[in-house]
């Protein structure tokens, strides 16, 4: 731990860059939309003047000298001298990427990233001759104070009503239910608003906020707190509400400023929420008005936004941190992680001693062992949210790959993202990075066509992807669609001949053929282009996201496009599984990898040969593998008197029947990686510690019977 | 007990980076009350509450910047002798000019040391 405070300083303003460098590119995106508001504007300009403020503090050069001419240009748009076009926009695009290498090297005390000098040059040509700043010094006179010691009495008895600092209006609009049903928008009103003088609003957000969805759309459930910094006649606000007046309630009182940081929050708050309140006066902790606080063009813009899948924090254009947030340290995190993990595992140990030790079900140790194990999970939960996080700049991440990937190919993509608040666990999301780069990349180059191609095709030529994310059942998906060609079936299925991977004569539904992508070697050299064929094929991409738990498919519709949906874990923490039993070994299998279990009866068992069997799962022929025998505890041996199968899936729908001695019982266990020393043992996933303190090994059913590699599916297919 | 002692300073800024400089620097001059604020609409409701001798703001800011900030100050008969530093990044001509008008004390143009700060300190409140 560092206790050097420059040093600790510096590593919270490369956290807070990242922070900066964020609204900037959501700055961008709406610039890029056509809102060319003078707040939009300025938290761009913002950004950048606030890198290079901080910058300056520690003497890094070259982000200061890069952010500045940034930010000339930037002073230029924001004083309406420079009107920024198309281009002038991309390129701003492009000098955020190149700020941002510039931050990221600067933080690695690395060389700064080459093309800094033709980035700057292409900054410079934008501005007219005449606009060079002019830093001359300025004459200025200190104005000394006479101080007095004697402050005035405490805070305490000044009443909000004794502060004369007031002017403008306070306005407090809830609409009634009947507002959008008679085609009045909320939006609209508060523009208008705004035209009166500028107004700082504060959308009021119920704890509770259902998802959005089409049967609610015309139910209101927010309301708003609007701040109007100008002395105007009353009856010139009322006149906004005019239509709205018997709809809606209206609160218009005289502004105090003391209002405007009381915080805004909807009536039904939870009383717990309100003791974790800080203390009034507080400093540090108390949260800033303007935080939650935007203005109205930004405001209005965020509306036509995606939904959020959950009530987020206000929208928030600018990049400072409130208050109320702590930055902490992940391997702080990690830490409590691992204990939480010892916790649970702990926990289960000593439930089974107390039910070894005969305790009785009524006795209070096992009541107060019951609320333990209650607390313990919720703990557990508690911890496993902090990890998580807005899927958001990886998003961001993947805006820049678009950007850079259809430059390098002629085409025009725009990139459009859903669901950037869903949160998933911060190590996912590192994880996530490589394949989504490469999957994005394959979308640019060969998902889309050229736009002459396009336009042939009567679809507009700038192509579509678009990148989502949304939790389901549990899980998170992500997908990434283009609507492009879709996939060329009769060229892969050519390449797969070629390639050996199927027979010539091999007939393979439309699914299968889809699933060709994702076989290693199949990436072949003549598809080689200088942006997706890096030697990185689908089966890089498949093998990295099954080891993060989750599955990959594809759908794709020839001519309108492909899709390819990755669903993944929320945690890699924790799992639920399936305790079962083989050849005197306590095995875990994921629950998500079953489908089914059952007896196995002799009559369902087809030998194929010495080795070979197949099981009869209602009107399919699956693989069958004696799980004991297959990891190598138990030779051969007379399956038809052992129980029970599982039968298991892959993500592609591959099926297996796994036979086990007995199910032990289901339940979650701490992941546990192997570590380094084992490498890869086929079959085997990870590791975890039972309640009796048992170590056991958590499965790869797909691994164990496919092994990665080879497919005998389509070979048994095949001739 | 020194002016260092009892001077109390509310440092108004919105990035955390650039409070925890202008803090370190006033720790090493020997400040011993510093008071901090994210945005102006924070620092006015601070100042209503626990008055202090001098606010040191940084210019750029979401909502509120620092010549509005001084600008409100100025306007409210409790606050208005406070002491008042604008930070800048750009001593730019039209934001000294304007900071004049409203009675500024002094400005700082970053970046600064903490031998910077303490000069510009001193033109104001004296010797520290």
């Amino acid at each position: 731990m560092t206790t050097d405070p420059m040093a600790e300083i510096r590593t919270s303003f490369f956290a807070e860059c990242d922070e900066l460098l964020e609204s900037l590119q959501d700055a961008l995106n709406l610039m890029d939309e056509g809102e060319h508001d003078s707040e939009t504007i300025n938290v761009v300009f913002r950004a950048v003047h606030s890198i290079k403020g901080g910058a300056g503090a520690f003497g890094l050069d070259a982000l200061v000298s890069f952010a500045h001419q940034y930010e000339t240009v930037m002073d230029e748009v924001r004083s309406g001298r420079l009107v920024p076009d198309a281009s002038a926009i991309k390129l701003f695009f492009r000098a955020a990427d190149m700020l941002q290498d510039i931050v990221r090297t600067t933080r690695d005390e690395q060389h700064p990233p080459p093309g800094i000098e033709d980035m700057l040059a292409l900054l410079k040509a934008l501005l007219h001759e005449d606009a060079q700043e002019l830093d001359e010094p300025v004459a200025f006179t200190p104005l000394g104070l006479s101080l007095e010691f004697d402050l005035g009495a405490p805070a305490i008895d000044v009443a909000p009503a004794e502060i004369d600092d007031d002017f403008g209006w306070t306005i407090t609009f809830t609409p009634n239910a009947g507002l959008y049903a008679s085609g009045n928008e909320a939006l609209l009103i508060l523009r208008s608003l705004s035209n009166l003088g500028h107004c700082v609003i504060r959308c009021l957000v119920p704890e509770d906020l259902p998802p959005p969805d089409e049967s609610n759309a015309e139910t209101p459930l927010l309301s708003w707190r609007i701040i109007l910094e100008e002395d105007v006649p009353e009856s010139d606000i009322r006149q906004v509400f005019d239509f709205v007046n018997d709809v809606c309630q209206l609160q218009i009182s005289p502004r105090k400023v003391i209002d405007d940081l009381a915080p805004t929050r909807p009536e039904r708050i939870s009383p717990t929420a309100e003791a974790a309140l800080p203390p009034v006066g507080s400093t540090s902790a108390k949260k800033p008005a303007g935080d939650d606080a935007c203005p109205i063009s930004s405001a209005a813009s965020k509306v036509s936004l995606v939904p959020h899948p959950r009530p987020a924090r206000p929208v928030d254009t600018n990049a400072h941190e409130p208050a109320t947030m702590v930055r902490v340290d992940m391997e702080k995190i990690d830490r409590l992680v691992n204990l939480i993990g010892e916790l649970v595992i702990n926990q289960a140990m000593l439930a089974q001693s107390v039910e070894t030790a005969g305790m009785s079900q009524q006795s209070d140790i096992m009541a107060g062992l019951e609320s333990f194990m209650t607390l313990t999970r919720d703990i557990k939960e508690s911890v496993m949210t902090i990890r998580a996080q807005p899927v958001k700049s990886l998003f961001q991440r993947m805006a820049r790959i678009v950007r850079e990937a259809s430059a390098s190919v002629e085409k025009e993509v725009r990139l459009k993202s859903v669901g950037e608040y869903t949160e998933v666990d911060k190590t996912v999301i590192e994880r996530l990075a490589d394949p989504l780069t490469q999957m994005i990349r394959n979308a640019v180059d060969h998902g889309l066509e050229r736009p002459d191609v396009r336009r042939a095709a009567s679809k507009p030529p700038e192509g579509q992807i678009t990148l989502s994310a949304s939790h389901r059942a549990g899980r998170v998906l992500i997908e990434i669609e283009d609507d492009g060609a879709g996939i060329d079936r009769p060229k892969v299925r050519d390449i797969a001949i070629q390639k050996r991977l199927i027979a010539p004569d091999a007939s393979l539904t439309d699914a299968e053929i889809d699933q060709l992508l994702f076989l290693p070697g199949f990436s072949t050299a003549t598809e080689v282009s200088a942006l997706s064929g890096r030697g990185v094929g689908m089966d890089v991409v498949k093998a990295a996201i099954t080891s993060l738990g989750g599955r990959i498919t594809t759908t794709s519709v020839p001519g309108q496009g492909t899709k390819f949906s990755i669903s993944l874990p929320l945690t890699l923490a924790v799992l639920d599984g399936m305790v079962v039993q083989a050849a005197g070994q306590t095995l875990v299998v994921p629950l998500s990898a079953i489908i089914e279990t059952a007896k196995l009866e002799e009559q369902n068992i087809h030998r194929l040969s010495a080795s070979g069997m197949m099981m009869r799962f209602r009107q399919e022929l699956v693989p069958l593998f004696d799980l004991g025998q297959k990891l190598g505890f138990r030779d051969m041996r007379d399956i038809a008197a052992a129980g029970i199968v599982l039968l298991t899936v892959q993500e592609d729908g591959r099926r297996a029947a796994l036979i086990v001695d007995a199910i032990m019982e289901q339940r979650q266990v701490v992941i546990k990686g192997l570590g380094q020393t084992c490498g890869h043992i086929p079959g085997v996933a990870a590791a975890t510690i039972l309640g009796d303190g048992q170590i056991a090994l958590i499965l790869d059913p797909g691994d164990l019977v496919w092994g990665g590699a080879s497919s005998p599916h389509f070979d048994t297919k095949a001739g | 007990m020194s002016i260092r002692d009892q001077l109390q300073i509310l440092v108004v800024d919105d990035m955390s980076t650039s409070r925890g400089l202008i803090v370190q620097a006033l720790e090493a001059i020997g400040i011993k009350h510093i008071h901090l604020a994210s945005t102006g609409e924070e620092a006015i409701g601070l100042l209503a509450r626990q008055p202090a001798h001098l606010v040191l703001s940084d210019y750029n800011m979401p909502g509120m910047d620092g010549i509005q900030l001084l600008g409100h100050l100025r306007a409210n008969p409790r606050t208005r002798g406070v002491g008042f530093i604008l930070i800048t990044g750009k001593a730019d001509r039209q934001i000294v000019e304007s900071g004049k008008s409203f009675g500024m004390n002094n400005f700082l143009k970053k970046p600064f040391d903490v031998q910077d700060l303490r000069s510009c300190l001193e033109a104001v409140v004296g010797r520290l």
